[in-house]
């Protein structure tokens, strides 16, 4: 339970087996190997051989995301919690040998992409051209047009609006002015005018600030535009010729996906090899592995190859990487623990300790029996149904735990679909019935579960407060372990008869002997807190500050309690508004459809906000209250070498479990 | 309509109106710098909308709060209750806490979310630290919360 034991493992092998043992490694996937730095031996430089797999398998990623956007895959989500493909060994073996293929298709699809984007940019500069053409679309002479042989021609833009007879009234005489587009702003013109005039026309005309057309075409405007059209259709089809294409290589999609996996695979292995240390003819592998897994991987070793494995204890000062292992109560909040941080040497795993008061506190705050059922049947559908990664079935089994907690919870508080079972008699068939609370509904006497809140938040804490008692106690400093935990049990005891009489009447003899009880913890915290203090003024003022921030601390931590009343509240007058709002209506058949309406659509938003709720609060009250007691982590998870796939998994792959 | 039971209204509306305003701030800064991290990588998207959410609850707990006021002084059934002006201004006084606290909190729940974001931007597998930090920030809101409702419900009617 909890943390595995590692050890260490030195494995000598003839060079010639190094690629075939580190791949049955690698199907193990139960050693971390540590890279070589015995100065004595050879390293290998596998480099090049990593960065060529690496070119390999970004290209083939790189046509997996272009088929992707082409040729979506249709997912359902039973296809996305199905996980990965199962490959036999031998299947692998072959369809590895089609690499070259595979290869050759992501090059293709990765082309056609290519061609698709360039023809995009070129229909996008023509459109550009047509747009700015288009004005010049009246124009019947081609844009190039100087005049003829006694005539000189100006094609240009004035930029102010006007009309032929304006124009010819303002250049020389036999000057003709045609206006081809006329806007706002400017006036297209054709300018006509004799040989001789023309530079004549030319010096009024830069007064009127023209501005030539600067084509050097010699088709028309309209030509152009048509010719911009034609190759714009051309770009187009062939872009479509590419889509086609792409979409044919789709079928590629399952290769291309293991190639990738492959890829990623050989890499790993490469990268294995580099950590390995080397002399003519053998090899040598350190690296750590779970106690448990040792016996099995050395017999299977031994048969097949001629190594030597040794198993030692790892030195005290080494960085063990941390493994965890739950019974099958706990180990479903591991990822909890994880996203925390893993335990570190000194720490114990804290899984086993907060996986009852997780899905205790989750139910609690949830608290509707019909979120709960909701929760627990869709998990457990999804769970029997589909093959599910592991750290998947994992979190779905923690939400099925958490649904089966909010389950009895609701039916304590009498909350199924908050009032739905009340509503449902009042409004359809007349009949009132009372509270369906097994235990009583919390919106009746809150107060009552607030203290009960607090009682299991000073449970939690006590549960944490005994843990770092035991880890002290192991560790031998015995009298350390009794003045850390004791006064703090006293103080919140004593303290407690106190708090609840804020509320209500408590026998007065409770609060008196409760009163003593505290004394007695807080002469104890004063006199000893200041214990590792050298001077006696030291000892003294570290006792007061002790006593300080237990009180302060111990404090907030309870309080910090509430939320599990506030949040249960919550989702039960959330739901119960939905209820409310559903038989708003007098008609009843009005009302028995609005009410179904209502109550899918609204439950199904308070189920989701309130889950997030509970999820989050949950989490920090493990964090913040309860780890604050004991744990610190900060250790390194164990990442054995292993077939780390994205797509494909091996039928064989579980065997170690 | 009595005095008292105008008070209460004002109390029901400023616990909607204030978390509300709070929660719909905090929501739009982290999804103003949500998109940005979408916009690089949208298989990010359900991570940083858990992180978005996180400073709406303030808003339902404002809602929750004016629906209980609503509730207990009969203007949800239909029959208002004749409340004294004093039993009014205890119902207005209820709704303060979740109403004070819920806008300003759902801001500063947004800012430390938004803040968030960028550790799931950056090292996704630790998104989950992210949203402890901002959940932090709402331990003070459903402090408020509970003082409200606990308000509410003893108020003597």
């Amino acid at each position: 339970m909890s943390k595995l034991r590692m050890k260490k493992i030195e494995l000598i092998a003839m060079l010639t087996d190094s690629k075939k043992i580190i791949e049955l490694l690698q199907r193990r996937g139960v050693v971390e190997i540590c890279s070589n730095n015995d100065e004595e031996l050879m390293d290998t430089n596998v480099t090049a051989v990593i960065g060529e797999f690496e070119k390999f398998r970004s290209t083939a990623a790189q046509a997996l995301e272009i088929l992707e956007s082409y040729a979506p895959e249709k997912a359902s989500l039973a296809d996305m919690l199905e996980g990965r493909r199962e490959v036999e060994t031998d299947t692998f073996g072959k369809e590895a040998m089609k690499l070259e293929k595979v290869m050759n298709a992501s090059n293709d699809i990765i082309r056609c992409s290519r061609l698709i984007a360039d023809a995009d940019s070129s229909v996008s500069q023509l459109n550009l051209k047509i747009d700015t053409l288009q004005q010049w679309s009246n124009l019947d002479v081609p844009m190039n047009f100087k005049g003829t042989a006694t005539t000189s021609a100006f094609i240009g833009t004035v930029p102010f609006p006007t009309n032929a007879e304006d124009m010819e009234a303002q250049l020389p005489e036999g000057c003709s002015a045609e206006v081809i587009s006329l806007s706002k702003e400017q006036t297209d013109l054709f300018i006509l005018c004799r040989k001789e005039t023309a530079e004549e026309a030319e010096n009024s005309l830069r007064k009127l600030a023209f501005i030539p057309l600067s084509e050097n075409d010699r088709r028309t405007p309209s030509e152009v535009i048509k010719d911009c059209r034609m190759e714009i259709a051309k770009l187009e089809e062939e872009k479509k010729q590419a889509a086609e294409h792409i979409k044919k290589l789709a079928e590629h999609r399952d290769k291309l996906k293991f190639t990738i996996d492959y890829l990623q695979m050989r890499k790993d292995k490469y990268e294995a090899l580099s950590n390995l240390g080397f002399t003519e003819s053998t090899f040598i592998l350190t690296g750590f592995i779970p106690e448990k897994y040792c016996e099995k991987l050395k017999k299977e070793l031994t048969s097949k190859y001629t190594v030597s494995v040794t198993y030692t204890d790892p030195a005290e000062d080494e960085d063990v990487p941390v493994l965890l292992e739950n019974g099958r109560f706990s180990e479903p909040v591991e990822g909890i623990t994880k996203m925390y941080a893993m335990p570190s040497k000194a720490d114990v795993d804290p899984t086993p300790v907060m996986s009852f008061f997780y899905y205790l506190f989750f139910g609690m705050m949830l608290s509707d029996a019909g979120y709960g059922l909701v929760m627990t049947i869709g998990t457990a559908i999804a769970l029997k149904k589909f093959k599910l990664e592991d750290s998947m079935r994992k979190t779905l089994t923690m939400f099925r735990n958490c649904g089966i907690s909010t389950i009895f919870w609701g039916a304590l508080f009498g909350s199924w679909f908050g009032d739905i079972v009340q509503v449902t008699a009042r409004e359809f068939f007349g009949k009132e019935i009372g509270s369906i609370a097994l235990w009583f509904e919390p919106m009746t006497n809150p107060v009552k579960l607030l203290l009960f809140s607090y009682g299991l938040g000073i449970l939690h804490l006590f549960l944490g407060v005994a843990v770092a008692f035991k880890m002290s106690w192991d560790k031998g400093d015995k009298l350390g372990a009794i003045f850390d935990a004791l006064p703090v049990y006293l103080i919140v005891i004593g303290v407690a008869p106190v708090g609840v009489s804020m509320f209500t009447d408590v026998d007065p003899t409770l609060k008196q002997i409760g009163l003593y009880v505290m004394l007695a913890g807080i002469i104890i915290l004063v006199l000893t807190a200041g214990r590792t203090s050298k001077s006696i003024f030291g000892k003294f003022f570290g006792g007061l500050y002790a006593l300080y921030n237990t009180a302060t601390g111990y404090l907030g931590d309870i309080l910090s309690y509430s939320r599990l009343l506030a949040l249960g509240l919550a989702t039960g007058s959330i739901a119960s508004v939905i209820n409310l709002m559903g038989t708003m209506p007098e008609n009843k058949i009005v009302k028995l459809i609005l009410f179904i309406i209502v109550c899918i659509i609204g439950h199904t938003a308070n189920l989701a906000i309130n889950l997030l709720g509970a999820y989050v609060h949950t989490d920090r009250l493990q964090f913040v209250e309860l780890f604050s007691k004991f744990y610190t982590g900060g250790g390194r998870e164990f990442e054995p070498l292993t077939v780390n796939t994205k797509y494909i998994k091996f039928k064989e792959e579980k065997s170690h479990e | 309509m009595s005095n008292g039971i105008i008070l209460a209204l004002i109390g029901a509306a400023l616990a909607t109106l204030l978390a509300g305003i709070g929660s719909a701030k905090g929501v739009g800064l982290v999804g103003e710098a949500a998109s940005g991290v979408v916009s690089v990588d949208p298989s990010k998207f359900s991570k940083v909308l858990i992180l978005e959410l996180l400073p709406g609850t303030q808003g339902l707990y404002g809602f929750l709060s004016a629906l209980l006021i609503l509730n207990r002084t009969g203007i949800l059934g239909g029959n208002a209750l004749e409340l004294t002006t004093a039993q009014g201004l205890g119902f207005l006084a209820a709704s303060l806490p979740i109403a004070v606290v819920g806008l300003i909190s759902g801001i500063i729940q947004g800012r430390t979310a938004a803040a968030g974001v960028s550790i799931t931007a950056k090292k996704p597998d630790h998104n989950g630290k992210a949203i402890i930090m901002a959940a932090m920030v709402e331990t003070y809101a459903i402090i408020a919360l509970l003082v409200s409702i606990l308000m509410i419900v003893n108020v003597a009617v």
